[in-house]
């Protein structure tokens, strides 16, 4: 025998034929010890998650507040601050083009009038929209007096609004944990206590990461929501608009859910408080020739299922791309300029009234936060 | 298919099954190993499938031929054939388009214009590591330090043994092709180890890397950084590579074990390191002994005086960075280890170490800082990226978000920082397999729920996938 042809001392030869009847393994452990090993951490994890739910039950833990990224944290804060105790008489609701295309602190200097940005996403319909207008005339008596609704046309053609961001709207606002994440893994993380841990604990403690250049510009859902209360609800897109990036197309139209979601929302709109709608602006390149009269259609349509006390259609349909973040969102030069233009509009329709006498302008101490 | 995944989870219950099934056949057991192993990796992309058979079957052959020949020069011709189709196939797939854009560059320098053809291709997973591997055994044969196994099974398991497959450790074949051609006794403490292990390298990769990744990737993808900021993303950067790697290779050390398999370790507590040298003993040590017996030692290593030395230190570690990625800043990494090992050589080996903790605390602040900036480096992706990060150090001022980023940096660094520094203080990285079982239960229990608190739905690979 070659002394090389071996693996310790025995030659391979011999030893393939030796493998076909060797044992595999051989398990020399009892059932005791795997339930041991295996079980008693599962154990541990499941007493655990009981634990948790038990205590959630009980009211042991902090109230759910899941602000673990940049949607939900912007729907936590506007939840928050329609149903605090606000200067404002004048509130700004919407998709996330009100939110980023208006500066409520802007808009509070040009009318006189304090202001406040309640905008949302364009996942959630108009009924979300009227629920922060409710809640914010029902935590400020006989202070409202206007409430201006700004959309932007594309989110005016959504077919459906997001379940998902309905849902964490309500449950937040019911004091429920989040909506539970989809599939068996995400029920399974439920079960197990994860979204009590992440909702109740570690949204309160470690403040979420932003991604992308939200993240560079903001920082994390922490620094995004002190900004939002910094700047009286108004946000900044921090992203360019890229004219060969941008997808889709400029038809817009109207859906047909808004008719009936327009009703809900005027029902909101307590009586003797007006509600002013507008459009808010597309980049020039991006639109169609007919943009402007398209909105002018679309706009009177919307007006009339709202039954809106006055409309915003001196509003530019459309501005320089270079204003532009993405198709939805002004930058903030954009903004500075749209605001300016939003006040003028409402000043000449005489929407708002004379600057009120008891109010004392806070913009500034706001900006200093 | 990723450890983290729900998939595997799936793949894994799937094959512990069969695996006890075939439990009276050792054969059968290769053969199933072998199989799950390709299954495991053609779920990322079958076709480079054929790239994994074909280097093993190659490697075999050579292997083969090489224990036959007693002819000098013709096992020289079979090594440089082996040889030559591995680095031939790492060198297409991962340097090829590197190479071809380097020399453009450098051609325009020199005033020449030309037109790089670069190619789209797609970097085989774990490629550099069962090429290693592959590589490894037919020096070993070559040199006759083991002999070539008869083996097909066999041979093709240990190159594709799922769990250590794409991202190491580079396992010797003298240590582990042995392995599938014995019982394996599944004892009770090996299955102890392995279930800790696992759970202490999930933990790692889903608790500690993926929440460090964008604070990491805040930094290091910011337009204009201040020096601060680069200083807390260096170190995010730091935990989440350990993280990152020494959790894979826990993990693939744990599965392995609880199969009955040993797998070398690959991290002995890299970041308690008291100089460079001290930090490639304990960090990526599979590689790291890899390079020094097959490349190091093969050039010389110190035996060809001082200067020759440096130089074969400077090599080494220059090829080792150029392993980790086709990128001048890997090779700058690895140069500046290189440049490391090279000026500590003297100091360690003329200065006798004081016993004394302030010193040794003075030699591990050192190392760290020189770890730290390594890692810069690394991570930079471009020199001109390396140069914008180390300019900005020179401006120190507070982001508005540093309180949220310190948070989120101590929330997920510090329980693998503490960790270590437990295990090294109890000169044992095994600690908790070794606690009462209720103890033991306790802790995986609560290390569990935080896997499952911070389990994403969509996997995040692993960065050592990539090279």
């Amino acid at each position: 025998m070659n002394p090389q042809d071996s693996i310790g001392g025995t030659s391979t030869k011999a030893m393939t034929t030796a493998q076909t009847h060797l044992r595999s393994h051989q398990c020399a452990f009892t059932a005791r010890d795997l339930a041991e090993i295996v079980g008693a951490p599962l154990g541990v994890l499941l007493l655990l998650a009981a634990l948790f739910h038990f205590a959630a039950a009980a009211d042991w833990l902090p109230a759910p507040r899941p602000t673990l990224d940049m949607d939900r944290t912007l729907l936590i804060h506007q939840a928050d601050s329609s149903r605090s105790a606000q200067d404002a008489t004048v509130i700004l609701i919407g998709d996330s083009s009100c939110l980023m295309d208006v500066s409520a602190s802007d808009l509070t200097r040009h009318l006189g009038q304090p202001t406040l940005n309640l905008g949302l996403l364009s996942y959630l319909d108009l009924p979300s929209f009227g629920i922060l207008v409710r809640n914010y005339a029902h935590a400020n008596p006989e202070r409202l007096e206007t409430v201006v609704l700004l959309l932007h046309p594309e989110s005016l053609r959504l077919q459906a609004p997001s379940a998902y961001h309905r849902a964490q709207l309500e449950d937040y606002l019911a004091g429920r944990d989040a909506h539970t994440a989809g599939g068996i893994g995400g029920r399974l993380q439920t079960a197990l206590g994860a979204i009590l841990v992440r909702g109740r604990l570690e949204a309160r403690v470690i403040p979420a990461p932003l991604s992308g250049v939200y993240g560079r510009f903001y920082g994390f859902t922490r620094d995004f929501s002190r900004w939002l209360g910094a700047h009286r609800g108004s946000a900044i897109d921090p992203q360019r608009f890229d004219r060969t990036r941008a997808q889709g197309n400029a038809e817009y139209r109207l859906a047909p859910r808004l008719e009936s979601e327009s009703r809900l929302l005027r029902q909101c709109v307590p009586s003797g408080v007006r509600l002013v709608v507008g459009l808010t602006p597309a980049p020039r390149s991006f639109v169609r020739p007919d943009h402007e009269a398209t909105c002018a259609r679309i706009l009177e349509q919307l007006a009339k299922w709202l039954k809106a006390d006055a409309v915003l259609a001196g509003l530019p349909a459309s501005m320089p791309d270079e204003l532009f973040a993405s198709v939805t969102h002004l930058t903030g030069e954009g903004q500075t300029l749209f605001t300016q233009r939003l006040a003028a509009e409402m000043q000449t329709a005489a929407i708002v009234r004379t600057p009120r006498p008891d109010w004392i302008p806070r913009a500034e101490h706001l900006m200093q936060e | 298919m990723l450890f983290n995944s729900g998939v595997f989870l799936q793949f894994f219950a799937a094959f512990l099954l069969l695996y006890y099934l075939v439990r009276n056949r050792l054969m059968a057991r290769n053969g199933l190993i072998v199989l799950a192993s390709y299954l495991f990796y053609g779920w990322w992309d079958y076709r480079f499938l054929s790239l994994l058979v074909f280097s093993s079957l190659l490697d075999y052959a050579v292997g083969r031929a090489l224990d036959r020949c007693t002819h000098p020069g013709h096992r020289k011709l079979w090594l440089a054939l082996s040889l030559a189709t591995s680095l031939g196939l790492l060198g297409f797939f991962k340097y090829y388009n590197f190479f071809i854009d380097s020399a453009a560059v450098l051609l325009a320098q020199l005033g020449l214009s030309v037109e790089p053809r670069t190619l789209d291709i797609v970097l085989p997973v774990g490629i550099s590591f069962y090429t290693f591997q592959t590589m490894s055994y037919t020096f070993d044969v070559y040199r006759r330090t083991m002999p070539a196994t008869r083996d097909l099974l066999s041979f093709l398991a240990y190159v594709a043994f799922f769990p250590q497959l794409v991202a190491g450790p580079i396992e010797r074949a003298s240590r582990l092709l042995p392995q599938f051609t014995k019982t394996r006794v599944i004892t009770r403490q090996r299955l102890i180890e392995g279930t800790w292990l696992m759970i202490w390298g999930m933990f790692k990769k889903v608790v500690v890397a993926d929440n460090l990744a964008p604070l990491v990737e805040m930094v290091f993808d910011h337009p204009a950084p201040t020096g601060l900021m680069v200083i807390l993303g260096t170190v995010a950067f730091t935990f989440q590579i350990y993280g990152d790697f020494s959790g894979y290779s826990d993990i693939a050390r744990g599965l392995a074990s609880v199969l009955g398999f040993d797998l070398m370790l690959n991290f002995n507590l890299p970041y308690t390191a008291t100089s460079p040298r001290d930090f490639w003993r304990r960090w990526h040590i599979s590689l790291s002994t890899w390079l020094r017996d097959y490349l190091y030692i093969a050039l010389g290593g110190n035996r060809r005086g001082v200067w020759r030395t440096r130089f074969n230190l400077l090599a080494t570690m220059l090829l080792g960075g150029l392993w980790h990625g086709a990128a001048w800043s890997f090779v700058l990494w690895g140069l500046w280890h290189g440049l490391g090992l090279v000026l500590t050589r003297p100091a360690q080996s003329h200065v006798p170490a004081p016993d004394r903790p302030r010193w040794r605390l003075l030699q591990w602040a050192a190392t760290m800082l020189f770890v730290l900036y390594g890692w810069l480096l690394f991570r930079a992706g471009s020199l001109a990226h390396i140069v914008e990060l180390t300019s900005a150090l020179a401006c120190w001022e507070w982001p508005t978000w540093g309180l949220s980023y310190l948070i989120n940096l101590m929330a997920f660094s510090l329980p693998l920082a503490l960790a270590e520094v437990w295990q090294a203080r109890a000169g044992d990285l095994m600690t908790p397999a070794r606690w009462l079982a209720s103890m033991r239960a306790l802790l995986q229990g609560i290390l569990l729920l935080a896997i499952v608190v911070f389990w994403q739905k969509e996997a995040a690979p692993f960065i050592y996938f990539q090279f």
